[in-house]
C-alpha cells in the first residue's frame, strides 16, 4: 500500500516513463478491454433485468427455489469446508511427515482442473452408470461433493498459510504465560488464522453461488443453480426477460459477497517475515491418527474424483480410446489449441499492460479481480445481449476467454513487480541502458517466472473453459470441452466412456500446467532459498 | 566539473532541496553528509537523472545536462543494496554497461576480467551473484561501475550494509581505485567517520540546504554552527562555543567537580562531569586515569577546568 501511495515512488516512476502517448495507451488498453468485455455487457444485462423485474421471481416457486437452493448449497459448502478445513489445515501446518511438501503443492492441483474433469470424476463413480452401488443422481450430495473437491483445498491452503504466519515466539509466550495447547490455539492461533479463513470463505461462497459447470453436470433437475437456470432460459426457452431478472438478483448477491471479500482482504495483514513454527513429527498415537484421518479426508474429497477419471478412462477399453483419433476429436483439439493460443496472446498483452499500471492506484489494482468475481454466465449473456450482430464472431468468444485468463497473468506480474527493487532498473539506466532496454534486460527477466506461472494458470483456465463456451460457441467451433459435453448428452455407456477418455486427456493438460506452475527453475529455487536465509549463512570464507 | 545550480525539489510538503548549489572538481571526492531523510539520496538521483528537479540546473563539464536521460550522462551510480542483477552471473553484471555501449564481445570479456582482477575477484566471472558474500557483492558492484569508465561516480551509502571490519578494508580499496582512475565521486552517507575517511571535501546537508562545506580538518576546526558541531561529533556544545578535548585542563589549581557518569573504553575512560555551565563529557587516556586514582567513580570528585583560549567559538 505504501508503494502505491508514496509520492516518492510515484515521482520516481514518472521520470522513468515520462508522460507520452505510449503511457496513455498502456493505461487505456486494459481499461478499454474491461469496459467493452465486462462493464458494458453487465450494465446491459442489468438494464434488461430491471425492465423485466416483476414479482415473478418472488412469486414463482420454481425460480424462487433456484435462488434459495443456490444460497443453501453455497452456505453449506462454506460450513463444510470450514469444519473440515480447520482441523485439516492445522494438521498440515503443524505436523511434519514424509511427503508434506508434495501434499502442500498438490493442494494447488484442483485449481487448474477443468470443471468437466471434476464433474466427471464425481459422476463416473456415483452417477447413474457409476461403478459404486450408490446413485447420487437427483440428490444434492453430488453437487456438494463436487463443491468440496474445489473448495476444500482453497480453504486448506488459506488455513495453512494463516497458521504459518503465526510467529513461534507468540505461541511460546502464550504457553509460558500458562496457556494449555488447546487454550493457546483458541486465544492465539485461531484469532490469527480467522481473517485468512474469512477471505477464503468469501471466495468459496462466490464460486459456489455462481457455480455453473458443476451444477449443470451434477445438479440434475432439482439441484441446479441460478446460473444453470439462466443458461437454460436463454439457450432453450429464449426467455430473456426472466433470465435478465434472475441475473439481476444473482449479481446483487454476488456483488455483496465480492464487496465482503474485498473488505476482508484489505484487513488481511501482509505476512511479515516472522520465524514460523517448525512442523514437528506427530508424537502420540492420537496425533498420528489425526494426521492420517486428515490425509484420508483430503484424498477422499480432492483426490478421488481425479483418480476416478483416470481409473475409469483406463478401464474403458480400446474402443473408447479410439475416440482420440476420430476426426471430430482431432478437429476439436486443433480448435482448442488454436483458440487457446490466440486468447493467451491477447490475455498476455492485456495482462502485462494491466500489471504495469496496477501500482498507480488501488482501484486499478482492484480492477484486476473483476473478472474473478463476475459470473461467466452473466458475462456471456450480457455479451449476447449487447453485441447481437457479433454472436457469430470468433472475436467475441476469444475476448471472453482472454477476459477470464488475463487476471492470472496480471496478478502474478503485479506481485513480481512489487518485489522488484526500484534500484534494479535504475542501476541499468545509470549503466547506460535506455528505459526500454532497462525493462528488457533487467525488469523482464525478473518478471519472467511470474509471467510463466500466470500463463500456465491462464492456459489451464482457457482450455477448460466451459460456461462462456456453451453460450457463445458455434457447432463448427467444437473444442475439447464442448466435445466432452456433447458426448455426455448422448445416451449410453459407450458415450460416457468416450467422455471419460477425453476428460483424462484434458486432465493431463491441466497436470502439465500444474507442473509448470509449481516446479520452479533452478535459478528461482536458488533465489528463494536466498530470500529465506539470513545473509550470514551465505557468507563465504573468502572475503 | 559538476555544478548544481539553485536546485529545488519537494515531495508534497517535504522539501528535499531548497535553492541548493554545489560543485565537484575534477578528480575530487565529495561527501554529502546528513541525517536520514535530509534529501541526500534524492539529490544523488537528481544528479544521476533518475529524478527531475522542480527548478535549477545540473551542469557537467560546461554542458547543461538537466534534461539529459540517465543513460546519456555516463555517470555510474552505486546503490546501498548494490542492485546486482540476480538473473545474470558476475561477468554479466560487470559487463552490463559495456553491452549497452555496444562494445565488442571479446573486448567486453577482456575488460570484465581486468575489472574483476582489479577488485580482487579474478575467476569469479561464472558465479551467481546471490552466492557471493556481502563484501564480494559490493566489489562486483564497484567493478560494474568502474568498468564503464564513468565521468562521475555516485555512491549511495555503499558501505552501510557491511560489518565494521569489512567496511574499513573496503573503504581503503575504494579510495585507492578512485584515485588511480582519477574519477570524481560523490558519496552520500549519514556516517561521519565514513565521510571523513573517504572524502576530500564534506558538504553537510540539513533540510534541503547545505549548511557547510569544507575539507574534513577545516570542518572539525571551524564548524559553522551548533548543529554542525554536534553532527560532526562534538559532545560539548555551549551557547556560543564548543569545548574540545584539548580545552580541558587538570591539576591542583582547578576546582573539584562531581563525576556524574563513567564509561570504560579501550582508549581510556569517558567521564561526564558537572560544570557550572552544565554536564560536559571528556575522555581520559589510561595514563591520565591512573594519575587521578581513587576519585574516579560515579559520585567522586575530580579537579578539572576549561581553558577559554582553547575553546572553539561558533559564528553567531
Amino acid at each position: 500500500m505504501g508503494g502505491a501511495l508514496d509520492p516518492r515512488s510515484a515521482q520516481g516512476r514518472a521520470v522513468i516513463n515520462r508522460f507520452d502517448p505510449k503511457r496513455m495507451a498502456l493505461t487505456l488498453l486494459p481499461l478499454a478491454f474491461l469496459a467493452v468485455v465486462v462493464v458494458a455487457p453487465l450494465s446491459r444485462l442489468l438494464a434488461e433485468g430491471w425492465d423485466h423485474l416483476s414479482a415473478n421471481i418472488l412469486t414463482d416457486a420454481y425460480l424462487r427455489w433456484r435462488i434459495v437452493w443456490s444460497l443453501i448449497q453455497a452456505a453449506v459448502t462454506c460450513m463444510l469446508t470450514l469444519l473440515l478445513g480447520l482441523p485439516l489445515a492445522w494438521a498440515l501446518a503443524r505436523f511434519d511427515f514424509a511427503g508434506r511438501t508434495l501434499v502442500l503443492r498438490l493442494l494447488m492441483l484442483p485449481f487448474v482442473m477443468p470443471t468437466l474433469v471434476a464433474g466427471l470424476g464425481v459422476l463416473a463413480p456415483a452417477g447413474p452408470h457409476g461403478v459404486l452401488p450408490i446413485n447420487g443422481q437427483d440428490t444434492p450430495w453430488l453437487l456438494l461433493y463436487g463443491n468440496l473437491f474445489y473448495n476444500l483445498p482453497l480453504v486448506l491452503r488459506a488455513g495453512v498459510d494463516g497458521f504459518a504466519a503465526v510467529p513461534a515466539s507468540r505461541l511460546a509466550a502464550a504457553r509460558s504465560l500458562g496457556a494449555t495447547p488447546w487454550r493457546a490455539f483458541w486465544r492465539v492461533e485461531w484469532p490469527a488464522v480467522r481473517p485468512w479463513l474469512a477471505s477464503a470463505l468469501c471466495l468459496v461462497f462466490l464460486y459456489c453461488f455462481s457455480g455453473f459447470g458443476l451444477a449443470l453436470l451434477l445438479g440434475g433437475q432439482r439441484y441446479a443453480t441460478v446460473d444453470v437456470e439462466i443458461y437454460s432460459l436463454v439457450a432453450y426457452e429464449l426467455n430473456l426477460g426472466d433470465a435478465g431478472a434472475l441475473a439481476l438478483a444473482m449479481m446483487a448477491i454476488t456483488g455483496a459477497a465480492a464487496l465482503g471479500y474485498a473488505w476482508v482482504e484489505k484487513r488481511l495483514a501482509a505476512p511479515g517475515r516472522v520465524e514460523p513454527i517448525a512442523p514437528r513429527r506427530p508424537a502420540t498415537l492420537a496425533e498420528w491418527s489425526w494426521l492420517a484421518v486428515a490425509l484420508a479426508m483430503l484424498i477422499a474429497f480432492s483426490g478421488a474424483p481425479l483418480l476416478a477419471v483416470l481409473g475409469c478412462a483406463l478401464a474403458a477399453g480400446p474402443e473408447a480410446w479410439a475416440v482420440l483419433v476420430e476426426p471430430d476429436t482431432l478437429a476439436a483439439l486443433a480448435n482448442s489449441g488454436r483458440f487457446s493460443l490466440i486468447a493467451l496472446a491477447l490475455a498476455s498483452v492485456v495482462g502485462v499492460a494491466h500489471a504495469l499500471i496496477a501500482s498507480r492506484s488501488l482501484w486499478l489494482r482492484g480492477a484486476v479481480f473483476l473478472p474473478f468475481v463476475v459470473s461467466p454466465v452473466c458475462v456471456a449473456f450480457g455479451l449476447l445481449l449487447l453485441y447481437p450482430s457479433w454472436t457469430a464472431s470468433l472475436a467475441l468468444l476469444l475476448s471472453a476467454y482472454a477476459l477470464f485468463a488475463y487476471p492470472f497473468i496480471a496478478k502474478a506480474i503485479a506481485a513480481a513487480l512489487d518485489a522488484l527493487p526500484a534500484s534494479q532498473p535504475q542501476a541499468a539506466q545509470s549503466l547506460g541502458a535506455t528505459p526500454w532496454r532497462a525493462f528488457w534486460r533487467v525488469s523482464w527477466p525478473w518478471l519472467l517466472p511470474a509471467f510463466r506461472r500466470g500463463l500456465a494458470f491462464a492456459a489451464a483456465t482457457t482450455v477448460g473453459e466451459f460456461a462462456v463456451t456453451l453460450f457463445l460457441s458455434r457447432p463448427e467451433w467444437m473444442t475439447l470441452t464442448t466435445l466432452i459435453y456433447q458426448r455426455l448428452g448422448r445416451p449410453g455407456a459407450a458415450n460416457l466412456a468416450e467422455a471419460l477418455v477425453l476428460s483424462a486427456l484434458l486432465m493431463l493438460f491441466a497436470l502439465a500446467a500444474f507442473v509448470l506452475i509449481e516446479w520452479p527453475t533452478p535459478l528461482e529455487r536458488a533465489r528463494r532459498a536466498l530470500a529465506t536465509r539470513p545473509p550470514a549463512a551465505t557468507e563465504l570464507p573468502h572475503a | 566539473m559538476l555544478e548544481l545550480i539553485d536546485i529545488c525539489k519537494r515531495f508534497g510538503q517535504r522539501c528535499v532541496a531548497e535553492r541548493l548549489s554545489l560543485t565537484v572538481a575534477a578528480g575530487e571526492t565529495l561527501a554529502l553528509l546528513g541525517p536520514s531523510g535530509c534529501g541526500k539520496s534524492t539529490l544523488l538521483k537528481i544528479i544521476a537523472g533518475l529524478e527531475q528537479p522542480d527548478a535549477g540546473r545540473v551542469r557537467f563539464a560546461g554542458t547543461d545536462i538537466t534534461a539529459a536521460a540517465p543513460e546519456a550522462r555516463e555517470f555510474a551510480l552505486m546503490f546501498q543494496d548494490f542492485a546486482l542483477f540476480p538473473h545474470l552471473d558476475v561477468s554479466g553484471n560487470v559487463g552490463f554497461g559495456l553491452v549497452e555501449r555496444r562494445v565488442k564481445r571479446a573486448e567486453v570479456r577482456e575488460r570484465v576480467e581486468a575489472a574483476l582482477a582489479q577488485v580482487g575477484l579474478a575467476g569469479y566471472g561464472a558465479r551467481r551473484v546471490f552466492t557471493l558474500s556481502g563484501g564480494e557483492q559490493q566489489r562486483v558492484a564497484l567493478a560494474r561501475a568502474l568498468v564503464t569508465r564513468p565521468r562521475l561516480m555516485l555512491l549511495d551509502e555503499p558501505f552501510s550494509s557491511l560489518d565494521t571490519n569489512l567496511r574499513q578494508s573496503l573503504q581503503q580499496v575504494f579510495r585507492r581505485l578512485l584515485t588511480d582512475a582519477g574519477i570524481p565521486a560523490i558519496l552520500v552517507t549519514h556516517d561521519r567517520a565514513e565521510a571523513f575517511a573517504l572524502a576530500d571535501r564534506v558538504a553537510l546537508l540539513r533540510d534541503g540546504r547545505i549548511v557547510q562545506q569544507a575539507a574534513p580538518a577545516e570542518l572539525l576546526a571551524h564548524p559553522a554552527d551548533a548543529w554542525v558541531a554536534r553532527f560532526v561529533g562534538f559532545d560539548n556544545v555551549l551557547g556560543s562555543a564548543l569545548v574540545p578535548e584539548q580545552a580541558f585542563c587538570f591539576g591542583d589549581a582547578q576546582p573539584l567537580r562531581r563525576i556524574e557518569a563513567l564509561e570504560n573504553l579501550a582508549a581510556g575512560i569517558r567521564l561526564t562531569v558537572a560544570f557550572d555551565e552544565g554536564p560536559l563529557t571528556l575522555t581520559l587516556s589510561p595514563r591520565e586515569a591512573a594519575g587521578l586514582g581513587e576519585g574516579l567513580r560515579v559520585g567522586g570528585k575530580v579537579r578539572v577546568g576549561i581553558d577559554p583560549a582553547r575553546m572553539i567559538p561558533l559564528p553567531a
